[in-house]
């Protein structure tokens, strides 16, 4: 590495992309990419990884992906100047693309007639036909369903578009143009990239420019070594749950990190096979940056300097073998996988734990909800859509923080509407959006509290739509002694008629009827009663925790607003010392239900069905399940086996 | 009449001098002193008592003294203030906890929430309910009001915003509230949303509430004493304050609405390149004011400022049109650093204190100043004629283990320093550029702050800006944009998911122009201001998309144009934008607003005289550039050049504080106001 070129060229690559990410932006057309910047421009070299990516503008989160999956498609003979490639197709692209709204294009870029790397652009389009608007719901099962799909492709052939493309892609959207706009907009950033590129050639030669992107992935591999070698060596797993396929089983997900020196490996075997609803996602069985973000994110919390590249994957190695969830194959649906990606992270923040002396996290409230409303408007009759709010819940403590009330780790990005917005582009009267006193997971650190919202139709008719909603079931779980988070509850009015009503998928209000969703919340961190008695003092001035609960859970006596340090000491001493060492606290319902499924169960569950023939899967699997329903408790692997055997055969 | 304009930074206190409406831009003076911390006015009041009497004015003649301060700034971003209460709408008590949700940096494992201004305990949410159509849905609760106040009170809390939901649309019920509190506690002070900003998001707008009156004491103890000393010494003195806006209010309006003033500094700046490049002819202009922790930009495009209602004052966002300027890198104080083998620059700063090395008051750490200095860009001799000394040999011995570990000399490794420090600009600069649709070839780079005259004019090279100015006082350009300030309101009505006709937004419009004719009235005393100017613009977007464009409508309303001459204005910026626009689309009015100019009286732009003698290098000297030392670089004094000189680079021009470095392949000129022009050959 170049001391002082490693920086600068760092700095230049940034440059090119941050600009063309933002040309992107400023000039695409959808207000899917002005409100949530679902969209990306990069600079990958010739094998596929990216050594300038934006950070800034766009999603941040996919530095470590390949675009190898698109373009191993084309021959460099087959590539020439000018030349455009698009996909969509989650099955032919090795996890480049991870759901079809996801249409991702790569341009060749060639200086002095040699290629020398590829610009690369994605964009969640916001609508590519289907089966319902926007293309995605949570209990579509097959892609079909969801879209238009498009395998590689060549879009622009030397500078010519090819109109047929075009006009396919069109004719299967339901805002065709707008989403032609979007990709207009890709093309030109792409066309810019080229420009900077080829002018940055010319500037310091070609020679310099590979070897300052041979410098600063090598700088961010550095980094990342550094980070994982300092991790205890080891083997750590853990799993965790999503609730509900399409028939209410729970989805396990299963996840193995063994540290080895400076290089990392994530592997997931043993997870569930993929669902008969839309949370699947592609992987390409090979180490896919969804795999590892528990990972990586660590890596960029501890060296926050790290050039951001594909340098940061080189450490490590992620499988998921095909079929499983993380790793779905056709026809799986995709549409809403973000559910399943945050999961992976949670269990993957759940080795890690053990891979630290310390620990590093709880688990947060593990959603990604996004309300919805739909109504007739009263003058036209036309259908109205609106998007009400972001709704997550708390993250998890941490091993020096408490965590972040109302909103979770990974979809931190997400803003909040302003509730005098939603009420004057909806018929609803937002009654609530406050934090919830005591809903939190108790510790050292507590968990960011639940978030309340309340809304009210003012209209005959508001449909409510929610994706991404989890965690009815099982809590979010807390750690070193931490307890677990609070369930997600919805309720319908809460104060005249209340009526429990678990996750939504469409749900009607009438007129003045009032919908209530309290989230989930984040685990705590370490025992409650080593929280330092000034903080369980302020939750307590801040009326988010009882003097009650200070004094049974955390052992802190208040006399006004006051510590009484005496009685609280003599409180403490009288409390046990929680468990020193890595432990983890889930709550009832999971641990009811691993007494009688044991994940070795689950496990032993989900390779004998990935075992057998993919279109038998999904019945053998059910049959299955309500065989040992009926089977003695706790259900063992070889139950499992043998069961799975006799139905299988049957199935033939 | 004697106009002083003040603005005070880190290190120096700074004054510039209007003596006369007869002189011109070129007659305009300068001074500086320490500034005096922590009693700030101190300097301003020393300041205005020297400079009154080295101009020979007398002290019952008419002054006028326009003031920028950072009292207020200072005070929200370290949060110096005792606490304040918030009283909001039962339902809501965590509208600051939960903000806008978003995190800034979520890959960040311990990313969190900055803290908010007001703890929960100390937020009341109080029964009542104001509908977004502004009915009343459910009455104010006043006896819950009044406990929760009683509570606050008894807290020892004498200071409290007001924010229900919709109270922009209908403030009734915040109206009653703070008229209850004010006659029940005559000791509290209480401003409601709608008095401060009535705009909606009720986040925001709660923000902005609770700003205003966390600085409002600070602040009306600070402008009391500097208007007692001058009512006191110069009966007919009169104190203005920069605001946000680029324009300024009178101190009375200040010490009511102190909000205006928290994002003042950068903004005077922006105002002073603006009316410099009205005397230079020039329509765009990327202004450089580079200090001792970052470098600034702003844009001044077509002739106007940049405005932005996204700003951000230490943590907190401020909704409101203010001059936007972004941090774009480092400043003369970035400290250079290894991170495992790799060159950095920044973001960490040695500031006014330690400071770099070579100022010799303790800091050891290498900073671009000390490469600056052992590139020979600034004077071995010093600054403000030695007054400052300048140590090279502390500046090489912070630069030895940099050198060191790159394997080179000191010499190399400071302008590897340089180097990477403008590539740190260049990846903030090109995003910015981008984003706002302009080339770097078409604007003029506006040199000023304390490092700006060295690293503008290499990053100028770097990006391949053809063009530089310098203005003739860039040391005191920020004090200079206070005395060239108009009087300048912005007053605002939203208006989303209200169909209005072309009458109503006509009226609307009016009693917007209304407000701000008002307002001129009161700051201002009979024939200050010359000529008033009202700028009507709309916050429009495309029905169906929720991102809305500003338009300026002002020359649609002076053709009397209606409803569909306003869409199509929308429709042509879209398209001058982003290179597309969908005239078959509906569109939605958001926000509508006026800004009120009261234009004051502005020095001239007259030339100095023709060309005098050439001048004498005070010295040769080499300095570094592109990995090699250029010999025999001329050294001048800025004052030894006279008008209409030019000169090659590489050369170096010396002027009290500031050091500017003329790059090989520009040349340099003194135009005809005395400014300094740097033009590619």
């Amino acid at each position: 590495m170049d001391p002082v070129q490693t920086e600068i060229m760092k700095n230049r690559f940034t440059a090119i992309a941050e600009e063309a990410a933002t040309v992107a932006y400023r000039t695409a057309h959808t207000t899917f990419v002005k409100q949530t910047q679902d969209f990306q421009v990069a600079v990958a070299r010739i094998s596929g990884e990216f050594f300038a990516y934006p950070m800034l503008t766009g999603v941040v989160s996919g530095s470590g992906q390949t675009i190898a999956g698109l373009t191993r498609h084309f021959p460099d003979d087959e590539l020439e100047p000018g030349d455009v490639l698009i996909s969509n197709d989650p099955f032919s692209t090795w996890g480049l693309v991870t759901h079809m709204m996801d249409i991702h294009l790569a341009r060749p870029i060639f200086v002095d007639g040699k290629l020398a790397c590829f610009a690369w652009s994605f964009v969640h389009a916001s609508d590519i036909g289907g089966a319902v608007p926007g293309s995605i719901s949570p209990d579509l099962f097959e892609c079909f369903q969801e879209g238009l799909r498009l395998r590689p492709t060549k879009l622009v052939k030397a500078g010519a578009v090819n109109q047929d493309i075009v006009n396919i892609l069109k004719d299967n959207s339901r805002i065709g143009d707008a989403v032609w706009g979007d990709l207009e907009a890709l093309m030109a950033a792409m066309r810019l990239l080229d420009l900077r590129i080829n002018a940055l050639c010319a500037k310091v030669g070609v020679e310099a420019f590979h070897r300052g992107v041979d410098d600063v992935m090598t700088h961010a591999e550095m980094k990342a070594r550094r980070v994982i070698g300092a991790l205890k060596d080891g083997t750590y797993t853990f799993a965790d749950y999503i609730e509900g396929d399409d028939y209410g089983a729970a989805v396990h997900i299963y996840c193995r990190l063994t540290i080895r020196g400076d290089g990392a490996e994530v592997d997931y075997s043993g997870s569930s096979p993929q669902v008969h609803a839309a949370f699947n996602f592609a992987t390409g069985s090979r180490t896919h940056p969804f795999l590892c973000l528990g990972l990586t994110n660590y890596i960029q919390t501890m060296e926050p300097d790290i050039p951001i590249n594909g340098g940061v994957m080189r450490p490590i190695k992620a499988y998921a073998p095909p079929g499983t969830v993380m790793n779905a194959e056709y026809p799986a649906a995709m549409g809403n996988r973000f559910v399943a990606v945050m999961r992976c992270y949670d269990a993957l923040i759940g080795c890690l734990n053990q891979a630290l002396p310390d620990g590093i996290a709880a688990c947060g409230a593990g959603q990604a909800g996004i309300i919805s409303s739909a109504w007739a408007d009263p003058a036209s009759g036309r259908n109205r859509v609106a998007v009400v709010e972001p709704f997550s819940g708390g993250s998890g403590g941490r091993v020096r923080a408490d965590g972040v009330d109302a909103n979770d780790t990974m979809i931190g990005y997400l803003k909040s509407t302003p509730i005098e917005h939603v009420e004057v582009e909806t018929p609803l009267v937002v009654r609530r959006h406050e934090l919830v006193p005591s809903s939190f997971g108790h510790g050292r650190y507590r968990g960011g509290a639940a978030v309340a919202i309340e809304l009210e139709s003012r209209s005959p008719e508001v449909t409510i739509t929610v994706r991404g909603l989890d965690r009815f079931r099982f809590q979010p779980w807390g750690v070193f002694g931490g307890t677990a988070g609070g369930n997600s509850v919805t309720t319908l009015n809460p104060e005249t008629a209340p009526a429990r009503i678990g996750r939504i998928k469409v749900l009607r209000l009438g007129e003045r009827d009032v919908l209530q969703m309290i989230s989930s919340s984040g685990g705590g961190f370490g025992p409650p009663v080593e929280r330092k008695p000034e903080a369980v003092l302020r939750d307590v001035l801040d009326e988010m925790l009882s003097v009650e609960e200070a004094e049974a859970i955390y052992g802190v006596v208040i006399a006004g607003r006051e510590i009484d340090r005496e009685r609280t000491a003599a409180l403490r001493a009288g409390i046990a010392d929680g468990p020193p060492r890595f432990s983890v606290q889930h709550g009832p319902s999971r641990r009811a239900f691993e007494a009688e499924w044991p994940i070795e169960a689950s496990i032993a569950l989900a390779d004998a069905a990935l075992a057998t023939p993919p279109g038998l899967r999904r019945f053998i699997m059910v049959k299955s399940r309500a065989a040992l329903d009926d089977a003695t408790k706790p259900i063992t692997p070889a139950m499992v086996a043998d069961t799975v055997k006799r139905i299988a055969s049957q199935s033939r | 009449m004697l106009r002083i304009g003040v603005d005070i930074g880190g290190t120096f206190t700074d004054f510039a001098i209007w003596k006369d409406e007869g002189d011109g831009y070129v007659d305009i003076g300068s001074h500086k002193a320490p500034t005096s911390r922590p009693n700030f006015a101190d300097a301003v009041k020393q300041g205005v008592r020297d400079l009154v009497a080295r101009y020979g004015v007398a002290e019952d003649s008419p002054i006028l003294v326009v003031h920028g301060t950072t009292v207020s700034t200072n005070a929200v971003i370290e949060r110096s203030e005792p606490p304040i209460a918030l009283i909001t709408t039962k339902g809501f008590r965590d509208i600051l906890g939960i903000a806008r949700l978003r995190l800034d940096k979520p890959v960040d494992l311990f990313n969190r929430r900055s803290i908010p201004l007001v703890a929960r305990e100390n937020v009341f949410a109080i029964t009542g309910r104001i509908l977004a159509d502004g009915s009343e849905d459910i009455h104010l609760d006043e006896a819950e009001l009044l406990d929760a106040v009683e509570t606050a009170v008894a807290r020892g809390l004498s200071t409290m915003g007001v924010c229900f939901l919709n109270a922009h649309r209908n403030p009734a019920h915040e109206r009653r509230a703070v008229a209850l509190i004010r006659g029940r506690f005559p000791d509290v002070e209480v401003m409601a949303s709608h008095e401060v900003w009535p705009q909606q998001s009720e986040y925001e707008r709660a923000m902005l509430t609770l700003l205003n009156v966390y600085v409002k004491r600070l602040m009306q103890g600070y402008l009391q004493d500097i208007d007692d000393f001058l009512v006191e010494t110069y009966p007919n003195a009169k104190l203005y304050i920069t605001k946000s806006n680029g324009g300024i209010m009178s101190a009375a309006e200040a010490r009511e609405l102190p909000i205006h003033t928290l994002l003042s500094g950068p903004a005077a700046g922006v105002t002073a390149a603006h009316t410099l490049g009205r005397y230079l002819g020039l329509d765009r202009i990327l202004t450089f004011d580079m200090g001792g922790t970052s470098a600034d930009v702003s844009l001044i495009d077509g002739g106007r400022p940049m405005i932005t209602a996204q700003a951000e004052v230490g943590d907190f966002p401020l909704m409101m049109p203010v001059t936007a300027v972004e941090a774009i890198g480092a400043g003369g104080g970035s400290i250079v650093w290894l991170d495992g083998g790799v060159l950095k620059v920044g973001p960490r700063s040695a500031g006014s204190l330690p400071g770099p090395a070579c100022y010799g008051l303790g800091g050891t750490a290498p900073t671009l100043s000390d490469a600056y200095l052992i590139a020979n860009y600034l004077s071995p001799k010093g600054l403000l004629g030695g007054r400052v000394a300048l140590d090279r040999a502390l500046a090489e011995k912070a630069f030895a283990p940099i050198a060191d570990a790159l394997g080179t000399d000191v010499v190399a490794a400071a302008e590897s320093a340089i180097d990477v420090a403008t590539s740190n600009m260049l990846a903030k600069i090109s995003p910015f550029l981008a984003r706002l649709g302009v080339g770097a070839s078409d604007l003029t780079l506006m040199i000023f702050g304390g490092a700006g005259g060295v690293h503008g004019p290499i990053l100028a090279s770097e990006i391949n800006i053809g063009r530089m100015v310098v203005p003739r006082l860039p040391s005191v350009f920020c004090a200079f944009g206070g005395l060239v300030s108009d009087l300048m309101h912005d007053a605002v009505r939203t208006v989303q998911g209200q169909p209005l006709t072309e009458a109503e937004i006509f009226d609307i419009f009016a009693t917007l122009a209304a407000e701000g004719r008002d307002w001129l009235k009161r700051q201002s005393h009979e024939g200050q201001v010359k000529e008033t100017e009202f700028i009507h613009l709309a916050d429009m977007r495309y029905a169906a998309q929720s991102f809305t464009l500003s338009i300026d409508l002002s020359t649609v309303l002076a053709a009397r144009g209606g409803l569909d001459a306003m869409v199509a204005a929308f429709h042509a910026e879209h398209a001058r934008l982003f290179g597309h626009a969908n005239p078959d689309a509906p569109v939605s009015i958001d926000t509508l607003r006026v800004r009120t100019i009261g234009r004051q009286a502005k020095p001239g732009a007259v030339a100095l005289g023709s060309a005098g003698a050439l001048p004498t290098p005070l010295e040769h000297r080499r300095i570094r550039s592109g990995g090699r030392w250029l010999e025999d670089v001329p050294v001048y004094a800025w004052r030894d050049l006279s008008p209409h000189w030019a000169g090659a680079g590489p050369a170096i021009i010396q002027q009290d504080l500031a050091t500017i470095l003329v790059p090989p392949g520009y040349g340099a000129r003194v135009g005809a106001l005395g400014d300094l022009e740097l033009v590619k050959d």
